[in-house]
C-alpha cells in the first residue's frame, strides 16, 4: 500500500482537531480571563508577566460593584422587561401569524405584504420617532416606554405564519362543529401543536431583548430604570481608570451569567431554532 | 333556476355567507393586535422618519412649525459633511471585512464539524457561546483584553516573545481589531446556520462523486459549494444587514476613536439626533443607510432567485 495514502488522512484529521482547539480556546478565553480577573487585585491583573490566576481569590470587586451601580434593581428591571416583552412577542406573532394561516378576509394578502415590508425596516431608522412618540405618551424613563414599542415584531408573524399554515385543517374544522369558539381553538389547539415554533421564537426574542441596549439607553434616563446592559454601560464610563478592571469584569461576568445558564440549560432548542428561521429566513 | 330552487337553497347559502362573515371578523381580530402595533410602532414611524428628513427639527418645538429644508440636509450630508462621510466609509470597511472573514471562518468549522469528529457538541457550543452574550459586556471584557498598556492580549505576547501592539488605539489597528471582536462574538452563529445548510445536501451526491475518483478539493468544489449557495447568501445578507447597522460594539469598545477611525453610521447619527439635537439630518442620514441597506438586499435576493 502507498504510505501516503495511510499518512494524508492522519494530517487532516490533526489539521482539523488543529483548527477546533485553537478556535475553541479563542472563543473560550476571554470568558476565563473575565471570571479569573474578576476575583483579582487590580495590579495582579495589571502584571507582568502576565499570570492568570489571583493569589488570594476574592469577591471584593463584586462588593465593590454594589456602591457604583444599583446591580438588584438592574437585574430586576432586566428581568421584568426581557420577560413581558417575550410574551408580548409570542402573543401578538402567534395570533397574527395564526389568522394570516387559516383565515379568508378581504385585504389579507395585502396586509400580510404589509407585514413583509415592516420586515426590512430596521430600528435604527425608526428611532427617534419612536422615542418622539413615547415622550409624547409620558413613557421616557418607565416600563411601558421600555417595552411597549417592543411587543410586536414582523419576524415573529412571518415566522409563526409559515409554520401554522402546516397545521391540519380538519383537526381545526372537527373543534368547530363541536361548538369551540375560535379563541378557544387558537389557545387550546393551535398554541400546543406550536410548541417548536413558540420555542424558538422565545429563545431568540428573550436573548435579543435582554441583550437590546440602544433603545433602554435612549429611553432610560434615571438609574432606577436601568437594564443591565445601560447599566454596565454607565459603569464603563464610572470605572474607566484601570484602578477598577476588576469590578469592570464582576460587572460583565454578572451580566453574562444569566444567558449562558440560559443557554447552557437550552442549548439543543437553540440550533433548532436557528435552524428553523435560519434556513426558511 | 326555479322558485322552489331558490327557497330551498338560499337559507343554506346565507348561513355560509354569515358564517364566512364570522370567520373574516375573527381573522380581523386575530392579526388586528400585532398590525396595528405595527403601524404605530414601525410603519408609522418609518413614514414620520422620511418626512422629518425633509426638515429641520430640534424635537422640542412643535412638528407644525418645523421649517421645511426640501433635499437641504441630505445636500449637506453628501456635500459638506466629511464625518458623514468618513463614518459611511467606516461603516462599509467593517461590513465587508466582517462579512468575509465571518463567512471564511464560520464556513471552515463548519465543514469540520460536519464530518466525523469527537466532542461534535462541545466545539458546537464553545464556538455559539459568544452569540449569545450582551454585546455591551463582551466589549466591556474585550476593551480591557486589548487595553495597549495593560491589557491580557499583550501581556500574551510579551510572554511568547513578541513584539506587544497598540490594537484600539491605533488608527490603522482600531478597526480590524473592531472587526475581530464582532466575528468572535457572531461567528457561531453563522457557523450553526452553515452546519443546517450542508446537512440538507444529500450524501449520496458525495458517493456517487467518489466513486468517480473525485478529490476531496474537488468534492468541495463542486458540490458542496454550488448546494450551499442559498444559505451563502442567506448568511451575507445578514452579515450585511447587521453590520451597517452596528452601533453597541464600538459605542463601548472604542467610541469611535481613535479620531473617529471606528466612527459607525449608527453612532454618528445617535450623536447627531440625542446629543446635538438635530433631528432633520439625523432622520436624513437614516433613511440614506436605510437605502443602502434595502439596495443591497434587494442585489441580494435577486442573485439567489436567478439561480434557483
Amino acid at each position: 500500500m502507498n504510505t501516503s495514502y495511510a499518512i494524508r488522512p492522519a494530517v487532516t484529521t490533526s489539521l482539523k482537531y488543529l483548527l477546533l482547539i485553537v478556535g475553541a480556546a479563542i472563543m473560550l478565553t476571554p470568558f476565563a480571563w473575565m471570571i479569573l480577573s474578576s476575583m483579582m487585585t487590580s495590579s495582579e491583573i495589571l502584571a507582568r508577566p502576565l499570570t492568570w490566576f489571583p493569589a488570594h481569590p476574592s469577591f471584593d470587586a463584586y462588593r465593590g460593584l454594589r456602591d457604583a451601580i444599583p446591580l438588584g434593581r438592574m437585574y430586576l428591571n432586566s428581568m421584568f422587561v426581557t420577560t413581558s416583552t417575550t410574551i408580548g412577542i409570542l402573543l401578538t406573532s402567534s395570533l397574527a401569524g395564526y389568522g394570516f394561516a387559516k383565515f379568508q378576509f378581504p385585504g389579507r394578502d395585502v396586509l400580510f405584504l404589509i407585514v413583509l415590508a415592516t420586515m426590512m425596516i430596521p430600528f435604527f431608522v425608526v428611532l427617534i420617532p419612536i422615542f418622539y412618540m413615547v415622550s409624547k405618551f409620558g413613557w421616557v424613563d418607565s416600563y411601558p416606554g421600555l417595552i411597549v414599542p417592543n411587543i410586536a415584531t414582523a419576524f415573529g408573524i412571518f415566522l409563526m405564519r409559515q409554520y401554522m399554515v402546516s397545521l391540519p385543517d380538519e383537526v381545526l374544522d372537527a373543534a368547530r362543529v363541536d361548538g369551540a369558539s375560535e379563541f378557544e381553538i387558537y389557545w387550546r389547539i393551535v398554541l400546543p401543536l406550536s410548541t417548536p415554533v413558540i420555542g424558538a421564537l422565545g429563545i431568540l426574542a428573550f436573548v435579543f431583548q435582554w441583550n437590546n441596549f440602544l433603545w433602554p439607553l435612549v429611553v432610560a434616563r434615571t438609574d432606577t430604570m436601568w437594564t443591565v446592559p445601560v447599566g454596565l454601560n454607565s459603569l464603563r464610563v464610572y470605572a474607566s481608570s484601570a484602578q477598577v478592571i476588576n469590578m469592570q469584569m464582576a460587572g460583565a461576568t454578572l451580566g453574562i451569567i444569566p444567558l449562558v445558564i440560559v443557554f447552557l440549560a437550552l442549548q439543543r432548542y437553540f440550533v433548532r431554532g436557528i435552524a428553523l428561521t435560519g434556513i426558511k429566513g | 333556476m326555479t322558485t322552489a330552487e331558490q327557497v330551498l337553497v338560499r337559507p343554506g347559502r346565507a348561513r355560509a355567507k354569515r358564517r364566512v362573515n364570522r370567520r373574516s371578523l375573527a381573522g380581523y381580530a386575530f392579526v388586528a393586535p400585532a398590525l396595528i402595533l405595527l403601524v404605530v410602532f414601525a410603519l408609522g414611524p418609518f413614514l414620520f422618519t422620511i418626512w422629518v428628513s425633509l426638515h429641520s427639527w430640534n424635537m422640542l418645538t412643535p412638528l407644525t412649525t418645523m421649517p421645511f429644508e426640501g433635499a437641504g440636509n441630505y445636500s449637506y450630508l453628501l456635500n459638506d459633511d466629511a464625518l458623514f462621510r468618513e463614518t459611511f466609509g467606516n461603516t462599509v470597511y467593517f461590513a465587508v471585512g466582517n462579512v468575509v472573514v465571518s463567512v471564511v471562518l464560520a464556513l471552515s468549522i463548519a465543514l469540520v464539524l460536519n464530518g466525523p469528529i469527537r466532542l461534535r457538541a462541545f466545539w458546537r457550543a464553545a464556538f455559539f457561546m459568544p452569540y449569545v452574550t450582551a454585546p455591551v459586556a463582551i466589549a466591556i471584557v474585550w476593551r480591557n483584553i486589548l487595553d495597549s498598556n495593560w491589557g491580557m492580549l499583550n501581556g500574551l505576547l510579551a510572554r511568547v516573545g513578541l513584539p506587544e501592539q497598540p490594537f484600539l488605539d491605533s488608527l490603522n489597528q482600531a478597526m480590524p481589531s473592531l472587526i475581530g471582536v464582532s466575528v468572535w462574538h457572531e461567528v457561531g452563529y453563522y457557523m450553526i446556520i452553515f452546519l443546517a445548510g450542508l446537512q440538507a445536501i444529500p450524501y449520496d451526491l458525495y458517493e456517487a462523486a467518489k466513486l468517480d475518483g473525485a478529490s476531496t478539493w474537488r468534492l468541495f468544489w463542486t458540490i458542496t459549494l454550488p448546494l450551499l449557495r442559498p444559505t451563502m447568501l442567506f448568511v451575507v445578507v445578514v452579515i450585511t444587514l447587521s453590520s451597517l447597522q452596528v452601533f453597541d460594539l464600538p459605542f463601548i469598545l472604542t467610541q469611535g476613536g481613535p479620531v473617529n477611525s471606528t466612527n459607525t453610521l449608527v453612532m454618528y447619527m445617535y450623536e447627531t439626533a440625542f446629543k446635538f439635537l438635530r433631528m432633520g439630518r439625523a432622520t436624513a442620514m437614516a433613511v440614506m443607510l436605510f437605502g443602502v441597506i434595502f439596495t443591497m438586499t434587494m442585489i441580494q435576493l435577486r442573485l439567489l432567485r436567478e439561480r434557483e
